[in-house]
C-alpha cells in the first residue's frame, strides 16, 4: 500500500495547512510545492511508480481544502512534471531520490523569486501621477505596488475592490496603507463607475489557462470587460507555476472545484467564487518568464508538456 | 551628464584611418583615466568619435531614415570588432553596450540603434558559446521558459563567463557580420518580393506619407499587376505623401493623392491599406508617423485589412508603458501648420507630432524581409532576433 510507506507523524493536510499558516504571503500553489517536496523527502519508495501513486494520494488530500483550487492544481501538475523529467533509469532509487530533492530545492527557490521578477517588470508600467485600479487581494499586485512605491518612489493611486463575499480588499487597503500608498477602497458593484478615472487596471491570477484567459477571483471577468469598453490596459500579474492545462470556452467550462467551495458544491444556488476572463480582454500578462501576450502562454505550455 | 559629454567631445565626421584609429584608442584611454580623476564613481565611457559623428549626423538630418542609420550603427559596431582592443568577449559586450547606450540615450527616438547594437551583442554571446561548445559541452538556450524551471539543475544554471579570452572570437563575429550586412542589403528587395502575394489586378489601395519600402513594394505590385488605384494620404504637414505620388507616378497604377482629412471618406472603397512603420513594438502594436491610427481605424471601421512592412530591424523589445511615456513622441517645428508671420500664429497655440502609437488589434499582418506575420507572433520573432538579458541595454 502506498501510503503505509508515509511515515505516521506526518499528516499531508496539517503540514500544508501549517505552511499557509506561518507565511501569510504565501500563495497555495507554492505551499502546495513545498508540502509535495516534504512527502518525497518523507517517504521511502522502491519504485516510480509507487512515488506517483504517493505523489496522487497528498495531492488528493491538498484538493480537498477550501483553498484557492487552481493554484493548487497548476502547482502540484508542474511538480509532477518535475518529477517525470527528473527520472533516471540507470541510477539506484535512493540516489534518485536525493537528486530529486537537491533539485526540487532550486526549483523552490526559483519559484520564490519568481514574485519580485515580476514587480519588478511591473515597474515601468506605474507611472507617477498614475491611477491604477485593482481587484480584492492579490499578493502579486500587492508586491508589486508596494516596490513601485518604496523602491522606486513613485506616487501614485490605488482602487480597490471590496471583493467579496469574503472582502479581502479591506485586508489590501490596509497593507497599502501601510506603506504610505493612496488606496481607496471601492464596492464591487462600482468597478463600471470608476473605471473612466483610472489609467489602467492590475489584477493577480489563481489560474492561466492554455489560452491565455485567466481564472481569478470572481469580479475579475467584469472588470476586464468594462476595461475594454473604456479602453483601459488590462494587465495581469502572475506567477509561471500558475499556468495550468485547461482550456475552458465559457464560464460553464470551469471545473465545479474550482468555483464552489467544498460543502457547496452540488448547490446549484451557490456563488461561484472564481470566473474565467478570456484572453481577448487582457493585454499583457506579467510573469518571471517575461512579460507575455496572453498568445505566448500556450507556447510555454507546450514547450513543457510536448 | 550624458549631454555634457557630447558637447565636451569635439565632433568630426567619421572617417577612419589606422592611424587615427590609433589616436582615439589612445585617447579613449586617456579620457577614461581623465574621467575617473574628475568624477571618482564609475563613469560612462566617452563615445567614440564615430558613434558621436554618427549622432552628429543624425542630429542635423545629415542622415535620414531608419534604414540609413541602421547600416551606419552597424557599420561602425563592426569596425569596433575589427580595430580596438578588447581581451574577452565580456569586454567586447561591454564596450558594445556602452556605445549602444550612448547611441540610445542621445538618439531616443532612432531606436532601430539599440536594435542592431542587440542584436551584435547576441551575436558575440552565440558565436561564444560555438566556440566554447568545441571545447566543453553546454546545453543551448538561456531563455527563460517552464521547461526550464523544471528541468534545470544546479550545474547549466550558473550564468555564462564570457571572461575567457577565446581565439579565433574575432575572426568568426566578423564573418557573421557580413551575414547581417548582406540581410540589410536585400531586405528592401525581399519585402518588395512579396508584393504580389498581397495585391491584386484592380484593386484600391491606400498608403500615408512616405516610406521607402512602402514605394518599393508598390512600385513591384504596379509592374506586375494592371488598373491598380493608388490612394496616397499626403501626411500634412509636410506632405511627403506628395512625393510619393511622383515617384509612383511612372508606372500605369492611377494615383490619387487626398488630404488627411478624408481618409475616413476614401476608406469605403479601399481593399487593403498599406502602410510603413518606424518600429514595431513588443507588444506588436506600432510607432508610426501621424495619421497612422486615424488609417487603422477607419480601415477597421469599414473591416479592411492594414498591412505593415517591417523589416526585421525595426523590431524592437521595448513596451508601451504610457502614451506619455518619455521619448514615444517628439513635436516637429510647427511652421508648416501655421507660417510664424500669419496672424493665428499669434494667438494660438501649433502642436504637430510626428508619432502614433497604433494597438496591434489593428494590424492584419506585417511583412518582414522573413515573410508574413501576425501581431501576436511578434514576440516569437524578438526570441530569436535577440537575448533576453538585452533587452534592457
Amino acid at each position: 500500500m502506498p501510503d503505509a510507506s508515509v511515515k505516521k507523524d506526518f499528516s499531508v493536510q496539517q503540514y500544508f495547512a501549517q505552511q499557509m499558516e506561518e507565511d501569510k504571503s504565501m500563495s497555495s500553489g507554492i505551499a502546495a510545492i513545498k508540502t509535495l517536496l516534504m512527502v518525497l523527502e518523507r517517504t521511502k519508495f522502491d519504485t516510480v511508480h509507487i512515488l506517483h501513486s504517493t505523489i496522487q494520494e497528498a495531492v488528493k488530500e491538498m484538493r480537498n481544502t477550501d483553498l484557492s483550487q487552481a493554484a493548487i492544481v497548476s502547482g502540484t501538475e508542474l511538480f509532477m512534471r518535475f518529477i517525470t523529467l527528473a527520472k533516471f533509469d540507470d541510477k539506484p532509487m535512493e540516489e534518485c531520490k536525493q537528486i530529486m530533492l537537491h533539485r526540487g530545492k532550486i526549483f523552490l527557490e526559483k519559484l520564490l523569486q519568481s514574485r519580485s521578477t515580476i514587480a519588478h517588470q511591473a515597474l515601468q508600467f506605474v507611472t507617477d501621477g498614475c491611477r491604477i485600479l485593482t481587484h480584492s487581494r492579490s499578493r502579486v499586485v500587492l508586491q508589486a505596488l508596494i516596490d513601485a512605491h518604496t523602491k522606486s518612489n513613485k506616487q501614485f493611486q490605488v482602487f480597490v475592490t471590496h471583493g467579496g463575499p469574503d472582502n479581502a480588499g479591506d485586508q489590501m487597503v490596509a497593507e497599502l496603507e501601510k506603506v504610505g500608498i493612496d488606496a481607496i477602497l471601492i464596492l464591487d458593484s462600482a468597478v463600471g463607475y470608476v473605471m473612466e478615472s483610472v489609467d489602467l487596471v492590475m489584477v493577480g491570477a489563481e489560474g492561466v489557462v492554455e489560452s491565455g484567459g485567466i481564472i481569478n477571483r470572481i469580479g475579475s471577468f467584469t472588470m476586464a470587460l468594462c476595461a475594454r469598453e473604456m479602453k483601459k490596459p488590462f494587465y495581469v500579474l502572475a506567477e509561471s507555476f500558475k499556468f495550468t492545462r485547461l482550456y475552458p470556452l465559457n464560464q460553464r467550462d470551469l471545473p465545479v472545484e474550482y468555483k464552489y467551495i467544498k460543502r457547496q458544491r452540488d448547490n446549484f444556488k451557490a456563488h461561484p467564487m472564481v470566473d474565467y476572463t478570456p484572453p481577448a480582454y487582457i493585454t499583457l500578462l506579467f510573469t518571471d518568464l517575461g512579460i507575455l501576450t496572453p498568445s505566448a502562454v500556450s507556447d510555454e505550455l507546450i514547450k513543457l508538456y510536448l | 551628464m550624458l549631454n555634457l559629454l557630447f558637447q565636451s567631445n569635439t565632433i568630426t565626421i567619421f572617417e577612419f584611418s589606422p592611424v587615427q584609429i590609433l589616436q582615439f584608442k589612445r585617447n579613449l584611454t586617456f579620457k577614461r583615466q581623465n574621467m575617473v580623476e574628475d568624477f571618482d564613481i564609475s563613469p560612462h565611457n566617452p563615445p567614440l568619435k564615430a558613434i558621436a559623428g554618427l549622432i552628429h549626423d543624425v542630429k542635423r538630418g545629415k542622415l535620414e531614415g531608419s534604414y540609413n542609420i541602421t547600416v551606419k550603427t552597424l557599420d561602425i559596431l563592426k569596425k569596433i570588432i575589427s580595430v580596438c582592443d578588447w581581451k574577452s568577449a565580456e569586454e567586447l559586450m561591454k564596450l558594445i553596450r556602452t556605445q549602444g547606450k550612448i547611441l540610445a540615450s542621445a538618439l531616443p527616438q532612432e531606436v532601430v540603434t539599440a536594435n542592431i547594437t542587440r542584436r551584435i551583442i547576441k551575436l558575440i554571446r552565440e558565436e561564444y558559446d560555438l566556440l566554447q561548445a568545441k571545447v566543453h559541452q553546454i546545453t543551448d538556450d538561456s531563455q527563460a521558459s517552464l521547461h526550464k524551471l523544471v528541468t534545470q539543475t544546479s550545474d547549466n544554471d550558473i550564468s555564462r563567463d564570457y571572461s575567457k579570452p577565446q581565439e579565433g572570437l574575432r575572426e568568426a563575429l566578423l564573418d557573421h557580420l557580413q551575414e547581417i550586412e548582406t540581410e540589410m542589403e536585400t531586405c528592401s528587395e525581399n519585402v518588395s518580393a512579396q508584393a504580389e502575394e498581397h495585391i491584386h489586378t484592380s484593386e484600391v489601395i491606400l498608403t500615408l506619407g512616405h516610406s521607402r519600402s512602402v514605394e518599393n513594394f508598390l512600385k513591384r505590385a504596379v509592374k506586375k499587376r494592371e488598373n491598380l488605384t493608388i490612394i496616397i494620404a499626403e501626411c500634412a504637414p509636410a506632405c511627403r505623401g506628395h512625393h510619393l505620388a511622383a515617384n509612383l507616378a511612372t508606372g500605369s497604377a492611377e494615383i490619387v493623392v487626398i488630404p488627411d482629412s478624408t481618409i475616413f471618406a476614401m476608406m469605403s472603397r479601399v481593399n487593403k491599406v498599406i502602410i510603413g512603420t518606424h518600429s514595431v513594438l513588443a507588444n506588436g502594436g506600432l510607432r508610426a508617423a501621424c495619421g497612422a491610427y486615424t488609417v487603422a481605424l477607419a480601415a477597421k471601421h469599414y473591416s479592411v485589412p492594414v498591412i505593415v512592412l517591417a523589416p526585421m530591424y525595426k523590431l524592437s523589445p521595448v513596451h508601451m508603458c504610457n502614451v506619455e511615456q518619455d521619448a514615444f513622441n517628439l513635436v516637429e517645428c510647427a511652421e508648416g501648420v501655421i507660417p510664424y508671420n500669419s496672424l493665428a500664429a499669434k494667438f494660438a497655440k501649433v502642436y504637430s507630432p510626428i508619432f502614433d502609437y497604433v494597438p496591434p488589434e489593428l494590424v492584419t499582418l506585417f511583412i518582414s524581409n522573413m515573410g508574413g506575420h501576425a501581431p501576436s507572433y511578434v514576440y516569437r520573432l524578438l526570441s530569436e532576433l535577440y537575448h533576453p538579458e538585452d533587452y534592457e541595454l
